[in-house]
């Protein structure tokens, strides 16, 4: 079972939640390179963190009629909910707050984000901005049915809306196994409420950077962290729910949920470069065309199974 | 201060450049984004996120004006500098850097508002200023200018998006349910953006603008609403867009009602405005021998080059950086058997890829009949179809062009076309893509839009030359 409340875990999750993060951007920032053919090592992948400084020295924008409370609040939300997020994701033997609806609290944190992105999109004051803003909103009526039913999945499975549950009831048999639909869309709702990759569409090329198209120094840093503390906190919030959380031979529990971190987030970087945008106006169909019935059915075999025991 | 000089440094290590492409600059564009790929300075798309803005090409007098909206946009610290030959990018971006990293020549750029263009934006202090200046000194005074520049902006804007007066528009939009044409409480930004039309009202009485912004007029849009309308224009500067090109739309929501095409900026007169991509048939034109291997590895180029350009629209940025770097090793001459296995694979990836043929099938459809009639002459013609078949075209194109890299044979030119179809110095292909464009625009959605300008990839500087010819004839 997992111990909940230690003073130090306030510490450590947030702290854990940013290495993690920067381990995510260097992971990247490599693939970059190699993929331009400039040389791979540790000076490129430290690179991106040069944003850091920077961006304490820009000067803030000052648009005419800009909604700067909302804008400001909106940029806020993104990574404040994130760090929130993993308040109730267990590592090893610890959690910062073992709720008993934990898998609720995951939820309502990440839907945060749908109104921190609407807001940060419409704050400037700018078409294209708030295109990108209303486009995280298009996307999220496609990705978040899909991952609400896969976070049910688990949930039903475990019988339970305890994380720690969820992580202990896998004795034996991970549920990224028996519910490999579910993980799926879980994956890809993770990467489409990071905004990244795939589901870069709020932030695409095509937008001028959409919702990041106006925000410098500061803001900016927020919202671009933002983004990878939500992979990140996705990545650790895999391993309770559908890879057993700590459990694993020889290694003390904190080892295995940091390998299995590592290694969903490392799919997940890997991944982020392997499709290009998938525009809202047709994930939406597939969403809710394929995507909602196969995790509905997904969901169904956990309760299926658990009645008949 | 400290922290100050240590933030100059960071940001002179790794600049954040903004490529603006005046008309002829696509050899300057060219180099730059060699340089900056292989120093990994970040190209940006809008000025919020720049450091240093690098004009590429020729002095272009009818850019200049947009060029200062740009400038007058990047927040400080920053360096503008200009490359005007491909020769002249990495002095260009070595002394941008240094002008970005001394404190010296920050402070003095922040201290001169001149050089911002008349705007105030620059008092050195607001640099560290991160909070609640939102009402610093000298703002609210400039009401009357601002709304002048807002204007500008969305007459002519940089396409970076930040055209407020268009946003005003927008947020209207939004709340485009009738009857709060005058609610500028709420676009003041004080008023609840979630209340729809409920508090039309209260502002009413009221005639001042928020910002000065004028309000958005209203049509009726495809649904049979009344929606209000925005004016965006895409271009002169847009990032992965053709240079010089300008598009002005009429927006509803984020669908396309009217758009409508600008009279490209041409280069200043002089003998580098020829188009860089059709440099081999023109030569061929003037009474030179070029060998079909060079013309046929421009063209190869030329594809990957509107490859790239089409890929980071779909928001696929990593094969756009392997198109870009393809395109890169053709024109600088890598022999076949360096490239081809890369190109293979490169082709394969992308041409077989279902999900991008998935996100581009049925957007702007041009039949081969309809393309003959139109006058285009190139790869868009002969696909005759959507987005997917034309960049699937572009891919066969490239593989079957790769074995004749070497080629040595003269260049006919009626019988190889140029990049964009058969050359005509008297009607560019260029020119019927262009003409193209409205009637595809007109319903679609802006990410849409941008696919379609991309697959077809009209090079404005073609235009360019079809004037050049026009002057000679008198």
């Amino acid at each position: 079972m997992v111990e909940a409340g230690a003073w130090w875990t306030l510490l450590a999750a947030p702290g854990l939640l940013v290495v993690l993060a920067a381990l995510a951007v260097a992971g990247n920032a490599v693939l970059d390179a190699r993929n331009a053919g400039r040389p791979v090592g540790v000076a490129g992948a430290v690179r991106p963190f040069l944003d850091v400084p920077r961006a304490l020295v820009v000067q803030p924008r000052r648009l005419p009629a800009a909604d700067r409370l909302l804008w400001r609040a909106g940029v806020v939300t993104v990574p404040v909910a994130a760090v929130l997020s993993t308040l109730v994701i267990p590592f090893g033997g610890h959690v910062v707050a073992d709720l008993s609806v934990g898998v609720v609290w995951f939820n309502a944190m990440e839907v945060l984000t749908w109104a921190g992105l609407w807001l940060a999109g419409w704050g400037p004051n700018a078409a294209f901005s708030l295109v990108g803003g209303y486009r995280f909103l298009a996307q999220g009526l496609a990705y978040e049915l899909p991952l609400m039913f896969a976070l049910i999945s688990a949930a039903t499975g475990a019988e339970s809306l305890r994380v720690g549950d969820i992580a202990a009831a896998q004795d034996g048999l991970w549920y990224a196994v028996w519910m490999p639909v579910a993980f799926a869309a879980y994956l890809a709702g993770v990467l489409a409420f990071s905004f990244l990759g795939p589901f870069a569409y709020p932030a695409g090329r095509d937008l001028a950077g959409g919702v990041l198209g106006e925000v410098s120094g500061v803001d900016r840093l927020l919202l671009r962290a933002g983004r990878w503390l939500w992979l990140a906190s996705g990545a650790a919030m895999a391993v309770p729910l559908f890879l057993g959380g700590g459990a694993g031979p020889g290694l003390p529990a904190w080892a295995w949920s940091l390998v299995k971190t590592l290694l969903v987030l490392g799919l997940l970087v890997w991944g982020l470069r392997r499709l290009p945008v998938i525009r809202a106006d047709r994930y939406v169909e597939f969403a809710w065309v394929v995507l909602i019935p196969l995790t509905i059915v997904q969901a169904l075999v956990p309760a299926v199974v658990n009645l008949n025991r | 201060m400290d922290l100050t000089g240590l933030g100059l440094r960071v940001t002179a290590a790794r600049p954040h450049v903004l490529l603006a492409t005046v008309p002829g600059g696509a050899a300057v564009r060219l180099a730059a984004e060699r340089l900056l790929s292989s120093r990994d300075w970040p190209q940006v798309p809008t000025p919020a996120q720049a450091d240093l803005l690098l004009v590429a090409g020729p002095d272009s007098p009818e850019s200049q004006a947009a060029l200062e909206r740009l400038w007058r946009d990047l927040p400080a610290p920053r360096a503008r500098v200009h490359a005007r030959t491909a020769d002249e990018v990495e002095a260009a971006l070595d002394a941008g850097r240094a002008l970005l990293g001394s404190p010296a020549v920050q402070h003095e750029s922040a201290a001169l508002p001149a050089e911002a263009g008349g705007h105030q934006e620059g008092e050195h202090g607001s640099r560290e200023r991160h909070e609640g200046d939102g009402q610093a000194p000298g703002h609210g005074g400039e009401g009357g200018g601002q709304g002048e520049r807002r204007a500008d902006d969305a007459h002519g804007g940089p396409g970076g998006g930040h055209t407020p007066h268009d946003a005003g528009q927008d947020r209207e939009a939004e709340h485009g349910d009738g009857g709060q044409a005058h609610d500028d409480q709420d676009a003041d930004g004080h008023g609840n953006p979630g209340g729809h039309g409920g508090h039309g009202g209260h502002g009413g009485g009221r005639t001042e603008m928020p910002g000065g912004l004028p309000m958005a007029e209203q049509g009726a849009d495809r649904d049979g609403l009344a929606l209000d309308q925005l004016h965006v224009s895409l271009g002169p500067f847009l990032a992965d867009w053709p240079a010089g090109l300008t598009i002005r739309l009429v927006l509803q929501g984020d669908v396309v009602q009217r758009a409508g095409v600008d009279e490209p900026a041409t280069p200043a007169a002089g003998g580098a405005a020829e188009p860089y991509w059709a440099q081999p048939w023109l030569r061929v034109a003037s009474g030179e021998r070029v060998p079909v291997g060079e013309a046929v590895r421009r063209r190869a180029a030329a594809h990957l080059d509107s490859l790239g350009r089409l890929l980071a629209v779909a928001g696929w940025p990593a094969e756009a950086v392997r198109a870009r770097r393809l395109r890169d090793d053709l024109l600088s001459g890598a022999p076949r058997a360096a490239v081809a296995p890369r190109l293979e694979r490169f082709t394969r990836r992308v041409g077989r890829s279902r999900t991008l043929a998935w996100l581009t099938s049925g957007i702007g459809v041009v039949t081969a009949q309809k393309a003959r009639e139109a006058g285009v002459s190139g790869p868009a013609a002969r696909a005759g179809g959507d987005v997917t078949a034309r960049y699937r075209q572009w891919l066969t194109d490239i593989r079957r062009d790769l074995p004749r890299l070497e080629d040595a044979a003269p260049l006919d030119v009626a019988m190889e076309e140029s990049p964009r179809g058969l050359w005509s110095a008297e009607d560019p292909p260029s020119a019927a893509l262009i003409a193209l464009l409205p009637r595809l625009l007109e319903g679609a959605e802006l990410a849409a839009a941008r696919l379609v300008v991309a697959s077809l990839d009209p090079e404005p500087d073609e235009l360019a030359a079809r004037s050049a010819v026009e002057v000679a004839r008198g």
